[in-house]
């Protein structure tokens, strides 16, 4: 049965020889029942740490950790009901893959018969039927794969975890693996969590992606809100590819009201956020699919450097006259040359603006309701 | 040209390198087995002839022409042979179990616990590796004589564990390091205790790891002889190292007998490096002594 996970401001150090190191930091969220989650970040951010700490592999130092009414924080692996899908994959070398993916079974004790059923079964599902009587050691690196969620699968476990369990895979393998994944997840009723480093897999699957900053919380969100509504720089920064162009302006003073006044630009800015904020510094992301060639309020001048074909699509690496660097992806840009300079517009909802912390001050949204409030 | 430049291959033509590298190796290989080969094959040669074969004409002579168990016979009917045989065995089995144990346990202890003074007791560890024997036999000797323990298999059996476990402990806690903790916590999410993981999972997977620390404890047992002689006092206690020495000062006992004996004392390694030969292989490779 699936159940919901609470963490209350959990902390957890690292204490070697005098220094500690401090993993995570004052987590605090609730993992919906039934989920799908994904812990996102770059390495060393503390998703891994937080996602042992739920399997019982590692005990907080501060803060409590809770699945639905019950306190887990002390509790030993072996008591919780947790499944876990490990990065190194974990096959138990000296036992078939039958044997492998029986083994919490066994261990359990349900009886051989019953056990050898629910294994058939999962076999089936995951594809592996002729692989069961095999010995790891005999498996390829993909098949392997495909068996380590298999013990997870005839488990039924209350929260099935996963730890980068695509990280060495090729990308045709991880995408069909992707999709076993998910199945897996509609399947299962447990609440399933997600470590990974790779924001598409984090995008592609999730219903909620927790993003960590060197054991923060950055955004604790739906992948589509993460993306549209960054609530920091650093969200911003790192969801989406290529990365958010960072733009910096200040806060002005015009004849038409306040504006943000950057390098070849001055977009409108509404009075009742930025009044207080006159003079000050602030910059301005846009994604950069939100470039075009064609149309935008705004203009910027882009001298490309480095142009690259994805599919249909094409990347420009470049940068603007103060020599920002500045991306821009889109399909027109077949026959642009390094060295070219291309006159690129944007629109004022597409941006965001954070300020010199790093919080977002406000989304495009308000931006552009507000420019079009104003007679022009 | 100076030495070490231009590209591989240059001044020597890759190819003839390569006949030269195989050829190499044939006669290293060969002068290896000519080293090793020729000192057992004269044992063999006159413990299986009788000596009036062996010394015919005034010459040694190696050419086996006929096999006789005379040799054997005398052993057993004239020496303690059997006996010295049976000690030996008893201590052998009782350290190769007690040195694999302890290096079984410290070596998980050593990589799956954090603990102060860690790198100083696996230092310690290596360092005792490096005493000879005969450092330990007097020190021992003063022990086993205070505690009334001097004349006993289990005073052997602690002094060999001795001279062996600071190999077998260094081999396994290199061998636990080669083992992914991540299988252990997969176990023990899916509801294993560590007790059943060890057995279940743990052991198992180290099996070359301890296999080959129980054959190199089995040799240092196997082939002492200084313990021996320094621990055990009466003869029916001797090792059949210390026995089969003891022969060379009898009258009624020559080359022939001495040759039968160090046959029987071949016999035990022999058969485990025939069954367990792909196990030492693997253990050893692991701990970095290929």
């Amino acid at each position: 049965m699936a159940r919901p996970i609470h963490f209350d401001t959990v902390r957890k150090e690292y204490r070697t020889a005098g220094t500690t190191h401090v993993a995570v930091d004052g987590l605090s969220l609730s993992i919906p029942e039934g989920s799908f989650t994904t812990l996102v970040g770059p390495s060393g951010c503390g998703k891994t740490t937080t996602l042992r700490m739920i399997a019982g592999l590692e005990t907080p130092t501060d803060g409590q950790i809770a699945f639905g009414e019950e306190e887990v924080t002390d509790q030993s692996p072996q008591d919780r009901n947790c499944a876990m899908v490990f990065q190194s994959i974990a096959l138990y070398p000296h036992m078939s893959v039958r044997d492998n993916i029986g083994y919490g079974l066994k261990v359990q004790g349900v009886p051989k018969a019953d056990r050898d059923d629910r294994i058939d079964e999962a076999a089936e599902t995951l594809q592996i039927t002729e692989q069961l009587e095999k010995m790891p050691a005999e498996l390829s690196g993909g098949q392997q794969q495909r068996v380590a969620p298999g013990s997870a699968f005839v488990q039924d476990p209350d929260v099935l975890l996963l730890d980068e369990p695509m990280s060495d895979l090729d990308a045709k393998l991880k995408s069909e693996l992707r999709v076993e994944v998910q199945r897996l997840h509609q399947e299962l009723d447990a609440t399933v969590v997600y470590v990974t480093h790779d924001q598409t897999e984090a995008m592609t699957m999730s219903d909620q992606v927790i993003l960590l900053n060197e054991g923060r919380l950055a955004q604790f969100a739906p992948p589509g809100e993460l993306f549209d509504a960054p609530v920091s720089k650093y969200v911003a920064e790192f969801i989406g590819t290529p990365s958010t162009n960072m733009l910096s302006a200040t806060v002005e003073r015009t004849d038409e009201g306040l504006a943000l006044v950057g390098d070849g630009f001055e977009v409108t800015a509404p009075s009742d956020r930025f009044r207080d904020r006159v003079g000050e510094s602030v910059v301005l992301g846009i994604r950069p699919q939100y470039l075009s060639t064609d149309g935008g309020r705004y203009g910027l001048v882009v001298t490309a450097e480095v142009v690259e074909q994805l599919g249909t699509e094409f990347v420009v690496h470049g940068h603007g006259p103060d020599g920002t660097p500045i991306d821009a992806v889109s399909s027109a840009f077949g026959d642009v040359d390094p060295g070219d300079r291309l006159a690129v517009g944007f629109d004022a909802e597409d941006l965001f603006v954070f300020g010199d912390d790093g919080r977002t001050i406000c989304h495009g949204d308000a931006l552009a309701a507000d420019a079009r409030s104003q007679p022009r | 040209m100076a030495l070490g430049e231009g590209a591989a291959g240059s001044i020597v033509p890759q190819r003839f390198q390569a006949r030269l590298k195989r050829a190499a190796l044939v006669v290293v290989a060969a002068l290896v087995a000519v080293f090793v080969t020729v000192p057992v094959y004269v044992m063999v040669a006159v413990a299986v002839q009788s000596p009036t074969a062996v010394f015919s004409g005034g010459d040694v002579n190696l050419i086996v022409e006929s096999v006789t168990f005379r040799n054997f016979a005398v052993l057993f009917q004239e020496t303690n042979t059997v006996r010295y045989f049976f000690n030996s065995l008893v201590v052998t089995a009782s350290s190769t179990v007690l040195s694999t144990a302890l290096a079984v346990g410290a070596g998980y202890g050593l990589t799956r616990f954090e603990f102060t003074g860690k790198t100083l007791a696996a230092r310690v560890v290596l360092f005792a590796y490096m005493f000879s024997p005969i450092v330990l036999a007097i020190p021992l000797y003063v022990i086993f004589y205070t505690l009334g323990l001097l004349d006993s298999y289990f005073a052997l059996t602690m002094a060999l564990t001795a001279i062996s476990a600071p190999f077998t402990i260094w081999l396994m806690w290199q061998y636990f390091q080669t083992v992914p903790i991540a299988l252990e916590e997969s176990a023990w999410v899916r509801g294993a205790s560590r007790t059943r993981t060890i057995w279940e999972v743990v052991l198992p997977v180290a099996r070359p790891g301890y296999i080959s620390a129980a054959i190199f404890a089995f040799a240092v047992a196997w082939n002492d002889f200084t313990m021996s002689r320094v621990v055990m006092s009466s003869e029916e206690m001797y090792t059949i190292t210390v026995g089969a020495s003891l022969f060379l000062d009898r009258v009624s006992i020559g080359w022939g007998e001495t040759m039968a004996v160090s046959l029987l004392i071949c016999i035990p390694p022999f058969l485990i490096a025939v069954f367990l030969q792909n196990y030492l292989l693997q253990g050893f490779n692991v701990g970095g002594l290929e």
